[in-house]
């Protein structure tokens, strides 16, 4: 096992990371230690050449598409303006793409947990015909290695090592685990003990959050710090939502405030046909995994619009009209979806809860990201 | 009619250039009033810029080259094809000032190919590609080529940052040279959008409009309607800007995507139309009685409700009349201009399963249609038709010259047009005294 508690060289780069950022707050308040590659410690050199990768367009195949044009700085390092992004030449991804804020914590990554470390992740994107759309890695590794401005980098990160398969991954990986983002304004009142951080509309949208509400159930608080993650999969009838959604009239707004409604006949002329979704069961092939998605932490939650594994909940506000009804229609959905029955000021305050998770420096991380 | 030369001395100083190059109104009714060689009789050759297909022919966006003139052996029929290499989303295309040069531009990948048409538009040439866009300017999406004395300005779509609609303008020198760029305004109003512009040049105004960014012209179509957060990323604003300073001086809300703008060509005339896409709404860019720019809605185009997505207008050069091209329902409109305030659409045909750009000759005598808007907006099936469709108008009926199918011929997607005249007919036919 490669995650381990950092050693205290980790820590201290950490600590000189967060030092040059100029926090007031700790990013790590509310968060446990992360975890780092024992064999791979972060150094500033592997991340600062993480970043310029994550950010190259001309890792794509056409010179179109970065890792940052889908995990957007501005957008909480995932894509605002569109429930599922494009790749190249427009291919359409089916599901969000996710923030990538305290990613270094999933024990596995994607919204179906297939991959087990960013170093294989950051290859699924880069390969997809639909995403990046190289055709192999090696074209993508030749490409690097032929470009003037990544002279040395490589080498001087690694100990001499070229670009290759795996230093490119340790370092998308090294500049990846670096987004951690904690210290929010609910992690100094809970784990800080500042009473007046959170309102008191807030706090009471953290205790409908635990318990009548049900949340922590998978959005998990332990007692020294909190991810909002139980790490595992969950059918809340999202996936089974699709099945329908084809077959519906579509209601478009062409202008604010100026609406028409469209046959679906009529989008079909147009749309290429949806791509089906399974969830987890893609990976396992068991039935009972069918639209099974991981579950995603909530750091950040108010940043990442839009919601749920295919982006079709706009705001926070619909994602707690979602669950107050008891998710959605699937009848194997999770049974502890059940309806919630909270009132009008009940999910205002939930909502005003969520909002409390951003955390403290992340300011800093996208202007460290435009560097 | 009578063809107003109009020197700029004061926007020739602004752009740094010396030369005091006469130039003219607009050709062919939509090209910069700074281009010279108008072409007011028949046209030899129409170019469209085209985009490649996987799995079609060679794959690769390419410059189609059609013999227009009726009196040619090779009437309506290809006689080049230039590929440029790659698919990109190619678009639209402009002439230098001197028409000797196109400027053609893909959406996807930035690139702007240069090509030779001034030497033998029978055979153009790729003279360069300027891939230094998105590296200088941060802006994707070149689109509208317009020119400048001795330079270009293009209009760009979206931006690197983030791939969504706030932009900017760019200038090049003639020899692709970038120069400076020109943000679209976000304050007072502005949303950052852009999309389309033009010039008057004595009302020292440039018009720019505003449509979307990469993440929604790159989009399905279909995927794109039934997601309602893309939906809102679509502008809704034209900016009227200061030429010689190119700064935004104010911003009209134009709500449903404002696309092309035709400046009146008539002497005397000083207002503009456009059309919003999403809305299908007609809108005239005017003075109002105190000499205030003004923007307002004057028509309808076919029933909203159905989207039928107006997608290019061509207007004639006495700005007496108005081409429109609706996408979805495949039809090309003709509105009577005789009162801007007040267009009224008096005929109508189907021309396409879908249509986009529609360009006219200068006389108005003859009407051209392409068929493709993006690659994937594009309709599926049996109604993605391809092609060029030629049109003779007698003023009451189009009437089919003849037609060029992209697909049968291995081309790929037919987008924008421009025309060319052979050397030597082209000075006899491009007077600039008035005809």
């Amino acid at each position: 096992m490669l995650r381990v508690r950092p050693s205290a060289a980790c820590l201290a780069f950490a600590l000189a990371c967060i030092a040059a950022q100029g926090f007031a707050q700790s990013p790590l308040l509310g968060l446990h230690d992360p975890p780092v590659r024992i064999d791979d410690p972060p150094t500033p050199a592997k991340v600062a050449l993480g970043r310029k990768l994550f950010f190259d367009r001309r890792l794509s195949v056409n010179g179109t598409m970065s890792c940052g044009m889908c995990h957007v700085p501005a957008q909480g390092f995932a894509a605002n303006e569109l429930r599922t992004p494009l790749g190249v030449e427009g291919r359409s991804v089916r599901r969000n793409a996710p923030t990538i804020l305290n990613v270094a914590y999933y024990e596995r990554l994607f919204h179906d947990g297939r991959e087990a470390t960013l170093e294989a992740q950051v290859w699924a994107p880069l390969l997809a015909g639909n995403e990046m759309g190289n055709r192999s890695g090696q074209a993508v590794v030749d490409r690097i290695a032929a470009l003037p401005d990544y002279a040395g980098l490589f080498e001087s990160a690694y100990d001499g090592l070229r670009p290759d398969a795996q230093t490119v991954g340790r370092a998308l990986a090294a500049y990846e685990r670096s987004l951690v983002s904690g210290g929010a304004r609910f992690d100094r009142w809970w784990f800080g003990g500042e009473r007046g951080a959170l309102t008191a509309q807030e706090r009471e949208g953290f205790a409908i959050f635990l318990f009548r509400g049900g949340c922590a159930q998978c959005h998990r608080v332990e007692e020294r710090h909190a991810l909002f993650t139980d790490q595992r999969y969950h059918n809340t009838g999202t996936g089974h939502a699709r099945l329908d959604a084809a077959r519906r009239p579509v209601r478009v707004e062409l202008a604010p405030g100026v609406f028409t409604t469209l046959a679906p006949e009529a989008v079909d002329k147009v749309g290429a046909p949806d791509v089906s979704d399974a969830g987890r069961m893609e990976v396992t092939g068991d039935p009972a995994d069918r639209w099974k998605y991981r579950t995603p932490s909530l750091r950040n939650v108010a940043l990442t619009a839009p919601y749920m594994h295919d982006g079709s909940l706009a705001t926070l506000e619909e994602v707690v009209e979602f669950y107050d009804r008891g998710g959605g229609e699937d009848p194997d959905k999770a049974d502890w979806l059940f309806p919630l029955h909270l009132s009008a000021a009940d999910k205002r305050a939930l909502v005003a809860f969520l909002k409390t998770l951003t955390g403290a420096n992340i300011e800093a991380l996208v202007r460290e990201a435009a560097r | 009619m009578a063809t107003r030369i109009q020197i700029l001395p004061a926007t020739l100083a602004l752009l740094g250039l010396g030369i005091a190059a006469p130039v003219a109104l607009a050709d062919e009714t939509c090209n910069s009033p700074y281009m010279t060689n108008l072409i007011k009789g028949q046209e030899d050759f129409v170019h469209v810029w085209t985009l490649g297909v996987k799995g079609l022919g060679d794959e690769s966006d390419k410059l189609v080259t059609i013999d227009a003139n009726p009196k040619s052996k090779t009437y309506g029929k290809v006689v080049h094809s230039l590929s440029v290499g790659g698919r990109g989303e190619v678009h639209h295309m402009g002439f230098t000032d001197d028409r000797k040069q196109l400027w053609a531009g893909r959406l996807d990948d930035s690139r702007i190919f240069v090509i030779d048409v001034g030497t033998d538009p029978a055979k153009p040439k790729l003279v360069r590609t300027i891939a230094d866009l998105e590296s200088k300017s941060g802006f994707v999406g070149p689109h509208t080529f317009y020119a400048l004395p001795g330079r270009m300005l293009v209009q760009a779509l979206s931006n690197t940052r983030d791939h969504g609609g706030v932009t900017g303008m760019v200038t090049y020198n003639n020899k692709g040279g970038y120069v400076a760029r020109y943000d679209m305004p976000v304050a007072n109003g502005g949303d950052g959008y852009g999309y389309d512009l033009a010039i008057n040049p004595a009302k020292n105004l440039l018009l720019t409009s505003s449509f979307t960014g990469w993440n929604n012209y790159m989009m399905d179509l279909g995927k794109l309607i039934k997601d309602a957060e893309a939906m809102k990323r679509f502008g809704a604003t034209m900016v009227a800007w200061d030429l010689k300073a190119m700064k935004p001086q104010k911003v009209f809300q134009v709500p449903g995507a404002p696309l092309e703008i035709r400046w009146s060509l008539k002497p005397g005339d000083n207002w503009a139309i456009t059309a919003a896409a999403l809305t299908s709404k007609l809108w005239l860019v005017k003075q109002d009685a105190g000499g205030q720019w003004q923007a307002k809605e004057v028509g309808t185009i076919g029933d909203p409700a159905q989207i039928p997505l107006p997608v290019d207008i061509s207007i004639t050069a006495d700005g007496k009349g108005l081409w429109v091209n609706t996408f979805m329902d495949g039809t090309t409109r003709y509105f009577d201009l005789g009162n801007p305030e007040a267009p009224k659409q008096t005929y109508s045909k189907v021309t396409g399963k879908q249509v986009n750009m529609v360009s006219q000759s200068w006389d108005g005598k003859r009407v051209y249609v392409t068929s493709s808007l993006l690659a994937n907006w594009d309709k599926k099936g049996a109604d993605d038709e391809q092609f060029l469709r030629a049109f003779n108008w007698n003023g009451k009926e189009l009437t089919p010259a003849f037609e060029v199918d992209f697909y049968k011929e291995k081309l790929g997607r037919a987008h924008h047009m421009k025309f060319t005249a052979k050397p030597g007919r082209q000075s006899a036919l491009a007077s600039l005294d008035g005809n």
